[in-house]
């Protein structure tokens, strides 16, 4: 039952991630947009971008819930608090290492520290703690970690 | 000092500052460093164009961080760019024989490369030479410490979390003083030599062999060769229009695709004035020109990075445009002022740039008119794109009866300046036009249209001025204003429109000191006076070009390119006397005019 609960928890967590992060970019706090992230690795036409990155999105948001449930699984015991705490150390990394120093290696149409002269990325940089995408962007990224961590933690314990 | 590639310079320095028109720029597409025609790297800051500098002696000679190389006899200097790259090739001639020394930030391919590197490689041409370097790195604008150590034996300078390796092969043993390391050297014909200073921020140093740069440097003259040679411009100019294009290309900062107006900061507009702004940051105003011009020599990979960063950097301050943002997208650009000397005691020396809080209303026409470029050249525009677009034209139509700064951001009290609200004229107009390709959502298009007109009447009724025979610098006034020759390049009326002609007339007339146009007439809120400002002077030549005297324009065009420095290249603008240059070099703007009028000129007659 838990293994349902990590795919309820992974769908909703990921639900409201992004749609706390579309809001603030809506409020113009930050330029953060994780689906379009993914989704311009694939193509440089925006629409298919979109659209792509949130399958893709959807299916990242899955394979994290189930990191976390089998972390929970480790530990013998699960909760939203802990799922929260998840979520922090989760959007920590991201914010720091994940979308900061791999995505850069990794996407094909972003730019890095590194891009010189010769190639001209699609993407810039998200940065130090992602700032590059507005000053905002760390505390907003963390706490849409932290709703998503709750979430699935949540609905794990939940199920099981 | 003209362009003629190879032609001899005589190094100068006037209190310990060379003449801006005696430097050269080699970038790598991150930063920037100017080098001197007697050998001295004067600027260049780390890691990137609008990071802090480690040599900026440009603005400071007697504190300042600067790297010299140059022969211990007296020499004499000619310099070029290897052709179609932005590599310096420097030769100094002694009595006794004569040395090239070849300047180049490296790209990075292949091998380890640091994370940035200059390389200055000299060759024994004939005879033999002596040579002595010396650098003095100050990081962070000497706001940090800097201590020079030895590691694994290479001197190493170490800042706050930053550090600078020095490697020499056969350039003598480089002696340690606490600031500075200096060493001699002799080089025969056929021998060479090299000095690399390989940069690290946040990782640790890369120390490279000598075989892997020189690899580099051959990679990084191929990789600008194969680009400037792919530029697409064959009029009769094209020599002039590729080291334009090679120029700008300095001034993309290739991590987001945002173009730096300059390479640097308060390089004054007039000797010992107050007119030290830092241009390190990239001006919307400069959008659709910068659009038109990469498209026009076949840059779209240029021109769509761009476009992308410009929607990417304007989405935080939506609708709102600011005037300019960061390189790396951000809004902030907060001005201070550096505790140092200035370029020829042109104080205060300001870093970050307050007018990015300002109202200028053109730059809403210089988005829509980039949005329309762009949509008719590189690629489509998605809904989300169109549907902030559509809102920013709302925005216009809502705002553009407010006074503004106008495009020269003037510091005196915000006016209704008539560029200002012909370009908001052009911005309602292209949001139109986009909407009737069924590119913007159209349900605004009505009251766009109005207001459009509105605005037109607006400028008719109190912007032309009969006694001018000109539309004037602001409503009501009696100036005159070079940037209305915009109004014939964005096609705000016909060429054949008796007032703009009459204006591009007046302007040419009043605004003109020989080849060189001055920007306006009247106050603007600062003590002093400037130069002329050299966009504008190709501004005219494109005016009277689009306006059928291509005969007045081409004479123009030509006078012009005989005032680049000896490798090309020219600043913001120009001591109309002397033929100095004045203000932030190299001047992305007057590289975009020049390509743009030549781009004009090459147009056969009858031809859109």
């Amino acid at each position: 039952m838990m293994v349902w609960g990590a795919v309820a928890g992974g769908f909703a967590g990921t639900l409201v991630l992004t749609t706390l992060l579309r809001a603030a970019s809506e409020l113009s706090l930050t330029r953060i947009d994780l689906p379009f992230l993914l989704g311009t690795a694939l193509t440089s036409d925006r629409r298919r971008a979109k659209a792509l990155g949130y399958v893709l999105h959807f299916a990242v948001g899955q394979l994290f819930a189930f990191g976390y449930l089998g972390l929970f699984v480790v530990i013998g015991h699960s909760g939203w608090l802990l799922g929260a705490v998840f979520g922090l150390t989760h959007g920590l990394f991201s914010i720091t290492a994940l979308v900061n120093v791999l995505l850069p290696v990794v996407h094909p149409r972003m730019g890095s520290t590194y891009t010189a002269a010769g190639s001209s990325p699609l993407l810039e940089p998200p940065g130090f703690l992602m700032r590059n995408y507005g000053a905002r962007t760390p505390e907003i990224t963390i706490a849409a970690h932290i709703a998503y961590g709750a979430l699935v933690g949540g609905l794990i314990s939940l199920a099981a | 000092m003209t362009w003629r590639p190879g032609a001899a310079v005589v190094p100068r320095r006037i209190d310990g500052y060379a003449p801006i028109e005696q430097y050269a720029a080699i970038g790598d597409g991150r930063t920037v460093a100017l080098v001197a025609a007697d050998g001295a790297i004067d600027w260049w800051c780390l890691p990137d164009i609008d990071g802090a500098a480690v040599c900026w002696s440009l603005l400071d000679a007697d504190g300042g961080g600067r790297f010299t190389l140059a022969p211990t006899t007296a020499h004499t200097v000619s310099r070029r760019y290897v052709p179609n790259t932005n590599v310096l090739e420097t030769t100094f001639t002694t009595a006794t024989g004569a040395v090239r020394v070849t300047d180049a930030l490296l790209l990075g391919q292949p091998g380890l490369a640091p994370l940035r590197e200059l390389y200055r490689r000299i060759d024994g041409v004939s005879g033999r030479v002596t040579m002595r370097w010396q650098l003095s790195p100050r990081f962070d604008f000497g706001a940090t410490p800097t201590h020079l150590v030895r590691r694994a034996g290479v001197p190493v300078a170490q800042g706050r979390g930053q550090a600078l390796a020095v490697c020499s092969w056969d350039a003598g043993d480089p002696e340690l003083r606490p600031t500075q390391l200096s060493a001699q050297f002799s080089l025969d014909a056929g021998e060479c030599a090299g000095i690399l200073l390989a940069y690290a921020r946040g990782e640790p140093l890369v120390l490279p062999p000598r075989a892997e740069v020189d690899e580099r440097l051959r990679e990084t003259c191929r990789t600008w060769r194969e680009w400037a040679t792919s530029r697409s411009h064959d009029g009769p100019w094209r020599e002039a229009v590729v080291r334009s294009a090679l120029a700008l290309k300095l001034l993309v900062y290739a991590p987001s695709g945002a173009l730096a107006a300059a390479a640097t900061t308060a390089l004054p507009e007039l000797l010992g004035g107050e007119r030290n702004w830092d241009y390190r940051y990239c001006w919307v105003r400069d959008s659709a020109f910068i659009l038109d011009t990469l498209t026009s020599l076949g840059c779209a990979p240029e021109a769509e990075a761009f476009f992308w960063w410009l929607m990417h950097a304007s989405q935080l301050t939506h609708p709102r445009l600011q005037v300019l943002y960061r390189l790396d997208g951000g809004p902030q650009a907060t001005e201070t002022e550096l505790a140092l000397n200035g370029y020829r005691g042109s104080r205060p020396v300001r870093v970050g740039n307050a007018a990015s809080q300002q109202l200028q209303l053109d730059v809403y026409g210089d988005l829509l008119e980039a949005a329309w470029r762009y949509a008719h050249t590189c690629g489509t525009i998605d809904p989300e794109i169109a549907r902030r677009l559509a809102q920013t034209a709302d925005l216009v139509a809502e705002i553009w009866r407010q006074p503004d700064s106008g495009i020269w951001e003037v510091r005196s009290e915000p006016q209704h300046f008539t560029q200002s609200k012909m370009m908001c004229a052009i911005a309602l107009e292209r949001a139109v036009a986009l909407a009737d390709l069924g590119v913007l959502p159209n349900r605004h298009v009505a009251r766009w249209r109005a207001e459009a007109l509105a605005v037109r009447d607006f400028v008719e009724l109190n912007c032309w001025c009969e006694d001018a025979g000109a539309y004037v610098r602001s409503a009501g006034s009696t100036d005159l204003d070079a940037s209305v020759l915009l109004a014939v390049l964005f096609g705000y009326a016909p060429p054949a429109d008796e007032r703009l002609r009459s204006t591009v007339d007046a302007i040419g007339e009043r605004l003109a000191h020989g080849p060189f146009v001055a920007r306006y007439t009247g106050d603007d809120g600062l003590a002093g006076t400037e130069g002329a400002f050299l966009a504008c002077s190709f501004w005219l030549v494109e005016a009277l070009a689009r306006t059928g005297r291509r005969a007045r324009a081409t004479a123009l065009f030509e006078e012009l390119l005989t005032h680049a420095n000896d490798v090309g290249l020219y600043a913001e603008e120009v001591d109309p006397d002397s033929g100095a240059f004045l203000g932030n070099f190299p001047q992305g703007l007057t590289h975009l005019a020049l390509i743009s009028a030549a781009t004009a000129l090459s147009i056969k007659e009858g031809q859109p």
